[in-house]
């Protein structure tokens, strides 16, 4: 059974995506989008606790039967969602943190490229080679 | 803004990255004043050279470092004192001609690129730090050394090494007509 992953870095559109087998991606596609909009319901409902926190792990956004949906929210309103094969039961929530840790300290450095603009797809081999790693760990 | 020597330097550090992202600013605004590459060099090699003719009494009020006998003995100071006290790194010296006046510096670590993948394609002819050739170039001159200051390769444009390169243009006088 191929797992699939996939992980989707956005402000209000897709900055990032990547999905792993590629085969389902349209279906892939829409689960992440069809997050963003858990994401905000998220937020909307923590409301004044959001200003305190320099981060926002959101945890398991909610559970289909074939995946498990995690987001993350920075305090600049970037959102992380990421996408996990529900038969992998071996991934621990500390393990997702460091991993949502992890993309976010890779998207700093490409927001302190000079070249690279806010809001511009993400084009860069750094990040990629960290997705890489961390999509083999997990699917 | 006076320093005397053996003062010893206040710790009035400034944060790494916004030096580095300030840098990458003003690239980043050259490259959008100017359409050709060649231009953008230009304009910062000149802000280097405005920089480095200052620069260079910091650096002598701070090393209280001797009167360099040669050019050789100009590029280690370049390298190992005026680099690391600057930058916080050591290129390493060697010395590429046979009439003693031409010199590389080997980057090793180049801060200054941290957090710049590579190039934009439309920008491959970019020195992305020509302002650090323009700096030497107008340090040289102000202590009466003439030289031409280039990046020979460079790593963001896919070369192994960054090298910068200095060309001691004159052949040094006799010591007593020498100054400073």
């Amino acid at each position: 059974v191929p797992r699939q992953c996939g992980l989707l870095c956005s402000q209000n559109y897709p900055l990032y995506i990547r999905s792993v087998p590629t085969e389902n991606e349209l279906k892939f596609h829409y689960t992440v989008h069809t997050s963003l909009d858990v994401v905000d319901e998220k937020i909307s409902a923590m409301g004044k606790a959001l200003v305190d926190q320099r981060e926002l792990y959101l945890g398991l956004l909610y559970p289909t039967e074939d995946y498990k949906v995690y987001g993350y929210v920075t305090n600049s309103k970037v959102k992380f969602v990421m996408v996990v094969d529900s038969s992998n039961t071996a991934l621990r929530d500390n393990e997702i943190r460091s991993m949502f840790r992890k993309l976010h300290n890779s998207y700093t450095d490409i927001m302190c490229n000079p070249f690279y603009n806010p809001g511009d797809r993400i084009h860069s081999r750094a990040f990629d080679t960290m997705v890489n790693s961390m999509m083999m760990q997990v699917c | 803004m006076s320093r005397s020597p053996g003062r010893k330097q206040e710790n009035h550090k400034i944060s790494r990255e916004l030096f580095v992202l300030t840098y990458g600013a003003l690239v980043a605004q050259l490259c959008k004043e100017y359409e050709k590459d060649e231009d953008v060099n230009a304009c910062l090699d000149r802000m280097g050279y405005s920089i480095g003719i200052r620069l260079i009494d910091d650096f002598l009020a701070r090393s209280a470092v001797k009167k360099c006998r040669s050019y050789s003995e100009t590029a280690d100071m370049i390298a190992q004192v005026a680099f690391k006290m600057y930058l916080g790194v050591t290129p390493s010296v060697s010395c590429n001609s046979v009439t003693g006046n031409e010199f590389s510096l080997i980057l090793d670590k180049n801060p200054l690129v941290d957090f710049v993948e590579e190039l934009p394609a439309e920008r491959a002819s970019l020195c992305y730090c020509n302002l650090l050739c323009g700096v030497i170039r107008g340090a040289l001159e102000m202590v009466h050394l003439a030289a031409e200051v280039s990046f020979l390769q460079d790593r963001l444009k896919g070369d192994a090494v960054t090298e910068i390169g200095i060309t001691f243009l004159r052949k040094p006088e006799d010591r007593r007509h020498r100054r400073n």
